[in-house]
């Protein structure tokens, strides 16, 4: 269907190539993944697949749509046949009805009235939209309006669907959903599917092919088994991007053939295989092997685990009897990470706390109740629309809450008005950084937050003085050599890292982060968790609402449960986690058998080998 | 929106865009052109009625707060400022007051009264989705640009306030402090919200491109159809209104106001304007109260219980 032969891509006035030498190809039918960081060149790739999307720029080698080369076909056929779904939802739809958007598309290929009556109808019928058919595009969720993208573009009936990152910007659940509904697609329409993603969990087990991109390259490619192998030979730090049960599989079988190979074993490291049939993959190897590892008879890569199913079963079934009634684990409760928390004042104070944004409305937050002592990381998880960020405008002080008591930095946020709890050392990073620039440089956005911080505490400061704070600032959160650019034109971590300096240069003692991983790599958010927790061991209080599990578990100290407008249940990470078992990481989940309080891949490794 | 019954429930709603924008038309301009006191009359009763059958109580409260009192200003204006007309009653300040004046503030107070009773239906009925319909069939691309906007206003309007939540939240308070920094946070919104505006565009433009927009032969697509009901109504409508129009336009009927009060208004032609014109006006509204009965007929086993809302049980 497409067929990608050394493409080289450089975007004007930029050194680096974006797309170096880049072959690949799909047939059609196929449901391809591509992934890699932010940055590697997956959405310039993309973008090259539909003329109306390529960017300027200097650019060698051919693409290929149905053996045509993709320049060479009309627009017309180009807008019906090749689907194009981008990363914002918000910013795609175009119209203020549902029915409208669903419309669009046809409209303006000039489909008369009854066949547009008909094929919309059919997309409703299929997403089962017929619900908000008449909606504004206003009222809808988050989840709702990317699946409505998506049905918009389905609804010119294209032969490839390509989507750029389409659930970066959803919640977990609403991903999933999104995500099953391309697999939908894929089985029942027969639409190929051509996706990039970071976020792999959701995705790997229903992708035919995966590709990985580096820094402009295809690094290797082919079936999720083999990718997997190829990456952990290579030692690619792409491999931390990989579902929980792929790394923990990886770690478990690398060492022991490694294991083996010291007692003098010939085995090869990399990948065992079934047989005689040893073979190492390579980029060019794995697209042979596509077709034979389809079917399992003639599998020469063995299978890897994707889902926590599949895991569940391998580790069961290798491990049995390892993990002993469920009484060996991690080990006792582990010290709290922050144990003298409890001896301190608490900075947050939360007590039977009601709050209901109109008077005749349902109530929101119901008898709550949270303390956070200075130096904690706290994250607050839960379904969406519970009431999270509604709690954190309390602290905040935009929500008055009406019963109850609260005592945040040493005042009551219901009184507070104005400046009177920032100046008392709160910052919050919203949800969207993009929010927080007014500046035309990351630069001049830092020294206006530092300048006016610093006359705010009456602290006359030079400007040299005011410089060397932002530098400090920037240096902790890696944004040095962002410093010259329009914070608009940097990548969506950067812009969290610019938002935060933005935060810290207020010199907070409480910071307030709403969903802070959303959309980031997991590189990235090693990243920012270095960066957490260094401002934690300077005393800074950390209040975190995610839905990002696996984060948490990782990285906080503690971790609350919020459900029907309050907290339900709290504890460390490992308490917290292995109490639950459907709302908890995938590493506990697939462990369970074995051990009860393992909380991460890492963990479970750990105590296997 | 002002309406209390939502689109789905307002029968006259449910016709054809057309069928609306035609009786709209009617209703809202003849008063204003023919400010004849007995048309004026005629339209201010059933305007005051459909609103409020549609607003329920937040229309008659509109009416009382916001309607009457702009009528007794209107009333009141019209005398103590325009001296024309040879009645003088009496003098203020040794300006005269004539009962010319005040005859045609007292009509003019009913036709802007009525008007605005008529644009609070026309708020509840007239969907953007009709509007932007209407105008897709004179200008194709029109109905877009229109859509687009309603898109945009409410985005707009939820990303300033998130902006303005944002910026408090590291300290810049756009209603504390010095009024000069005051301006100057305000201005850094009103930029930021440009750039963001334009940013964020350029992946509309490329969703729109991608989707085939700019291709020759763009057909505007609506959910409406134009029915044998709504035919029926057309033609009814059309023939009524031709009568009142015809005897307004030919003189039969005639108002003049200045400088003498002289009204040709009872005749049999009159008469025939009179009852066309009131059956324009009301005839929405006698649908909908036909429309109601037969549902309480059917939920109620009443025609005439006053419950119509669903739940509510009849008190026969």
């Amino acid at each position: 269907m497409f067929e990608v032969r050394g493409l080289t891509f450089a975007y004007p006035e930029r050194g680096r190539a974006a797309l170096s030498d880049v072959s690949l190809s799909v047939e059609a039918g196929e449901f391809v993944v591509i992934c890699g960081k932010s940055g590697c060149g997956k959405s310039t790739l993309l973008r090259h697949l539909k003329t109306v999307l390529t960017p300027f720029g200097r650019r060698e080698g051919e693409v290929f749509f149905d053996g045509r080369l993709v320049e060479s076909i009309s627009k017309r056929e180009q807008a019906s046949r090749i689907g194009f779904v981008l990363q914002s939802a918000e910013n795609q739809i175009v119209t203020d009805k549902v029915w409208h958007e669903l419309a669009f598309g046809l409209e303006s290929l000039g489909e008369k009235t009854p066949v547009i009556r008909r094929r919309v109808a059919e997309m409703a019928s299929f997403f089962g939209i017929q619900e908000w058919y008449e909606k504004s595009v206003f009222e809808l969720s988050g989840g709702q309006k990317q699946i409505l993208a998506l049905a918009a573009v389905l609804a010119m009936q294209p032969d490839v669907l390509i989507l750029d990152e389409p659930t970066s910007q959803l919640d977990p659940i609403a991903a999933e959903d999104f995500i099953e509904t391309l697999k939908k697609i894929n089985d029942e329409i027969g639409t190929t599917i051509i996706l990039s993603e970071h976020r792999l969990e959701g995705v790997l087990p229903r992708a035919d092919r995966v590709a990985v991109m580096a820094e402009g390259r295809v690094l290797c490619e082919g079936g999720a088994s083999e990718v997997a192998w190829e990456l952990k030979r290579l030692g690619d730090p792409m491999l931390t991007a990989m579902p929980t049960p792929v790394r923990v599989y990886l770690a478990l079988e690398a060492s022991q053939a490694l294991r083996r190979v010291r007692r003098g074993s010939t085995e090869r490291l990399a990948p065992p295989s079934f047989g005689s049939a040893s073979l190492s993959v390579t980029p060019c190897s794995a697209s042979r092997l596509r077709r034979s590892t389809r079917s399992p008879g003639f599998s020469s890569v063995r299978q890897v685990p994707q889902t926590v199913r599949e895991g569940r079963v391998y580790l069961e079934g290798k491990y049995a009897g390892r993990g002993v009634d469920g009484e060996r684990g991690v080990g006792g409760d582990e010290p709290a990470r922050n144990n003298d928390g409890a001896t301190r004042e608490p900075i947050i104070e939360m007590k039977e706390l009601w709050f209901r944004y109109e008077r005749d409305g349902r109530d929101i937050v119901k008898d709550l109740a949270l303390n956070v002592y200075p130096g904690e990381f706290v994250a607050v998880v839960g379904g969406n629309g519970v009431g999270k960020s509604t709690m954190l405008g309390i602290v905040a002080g935009d929500n008055k809450y009406y019963r109850g008591k609260a005592r945040v930095l040493g005042f009551d946020p219901k009184k507070a008005d104005g400046r009177c709890l920032t100046d008392a050392g709160l910052a919050v990073l919203p949800q969207d950084p993009q929010t927080l620039f007014t500046r035309a440089t990351v630069f001049d956005n830092l020294i206006d937050v530092a300048t006016a911080h610093a006359k705010r505490r009456g602290e006359p400061a030079s400007p040299e003085e005011i410089e060397a704070e932002v530098c400090r600032v920037c240096e902790m959160t890696d944004i040095v050599n962002l410093m010259g650019f329009h914070p608009f034109d940097v990548s969506g971590g950067e812009q969290q890292r610019t938002g935060l300096a933005m935060a810290l240069l207020t010199k907070p003692k409480l910071l307030l982060l709403d969903e802070p991983t959303k959309g980031m790599d997991s590189f990235f958010k090693e990243k920012f968790s270095a960066i957490l927790k260094r401002l934690c061991s300077d005393g800074i209080a950390v209040l975190m609402v995610s839905h990002d599990v696996e984060f948490c578990a990782k990285y906080t100290d503690r971790c609350a449960l919020f459900f029907n407008g309050g907290i339900v249940s709290e504890g460390t990470p490992r308490k917290f986690f292995s109490g639950n078992s459907f709302y908890t990481t995938a590493a506990n989940r697939m462990a369970r058998g074995l051990f009860h309080d393992a909380i991460t891949a890492e963990e479970v490794v750990a105590l296997l080998l | 929106m002002i309406g209390h019954i939502s689109e789905n429930r307002s029968i006259f709603a449910g016709y054809h865009p057309l069928v609306n924008y035609m009786w709209f038309a009617y209703v809202i301009l003849l008063p204003v052109f023919f400010m004849h006191p007995v048309i004026v009359a005629i339209s201010f009763v059933p305007a005051l009625a459909h609103s409020i059958y549609l607003g329920r109580r937040r229309a008659a409260r509109f009416g009382l707060c916001f309607v009457l009192p702009l009528m007794v200003i209107a009333a009141l204006f019209n005398p103590a400022f325009n001296h024309r007309g040879i009645t003088i009653l009496y003098y203020i300040n040794y300006n005269p007051i004539t009962l010319e004046a005040v005859i045609y503030g007292i009509v003019a107070a009913g036709m802007i009264g009525g008007v605005v009773f008529w644009f609070v239906c026309y708020n509840s009925i007239m969907t953007s989705d009709k509007f932007i319909y209407l105008f897709g069939r004179i200008v194709p691309a029109m109905s877009m640009v229109i859509s687009m906007a309603l898109r945009f206003v409410p985005r707009y309007r939820a990303q300033i306030k998130r902006i303005i939540a944002a910026r408090r939240g590291i300290g810049f308070d756009v209603s504390s402090g010095k009024f000069i920094e005051r301006v100057r946070s305000g201005g850094a919104i009103l930029s930021v919200m440009l750039t963001w505006a334009l940013e964020n565009g350029i992946e509309t433009g490329d969703s729109m491109l991608s989707r085939g927009y700019g291709l020759p032969g763009r057909t505007a697509y609506s959910n409406y159809r134009f029915d044998s009901r709504d035919r029926t109504l057309v033609l009814l409508l059309a023939a009524l209104m031709s009568v009142a129009l015809f005897v307004c336009v030919t003189g039969l009927i005639s108002v003049v106001y200045y400088p003498m009060f002289v009204m040709e208004s009872v005749s049999p032609f009159a008469g025939i304007a009179y009852v066309c014109h009131g059956a324009v006006c009301l005839l929405p509204l006698a649908l909908e109260l036909r429309e109601d009965a037969i549902w309480n007929m059917a939920l109620h086993g009443c025609g005439a219980c006053a419950g119509r809302q669903e739940g509510v049980p009849c008190l026969k």
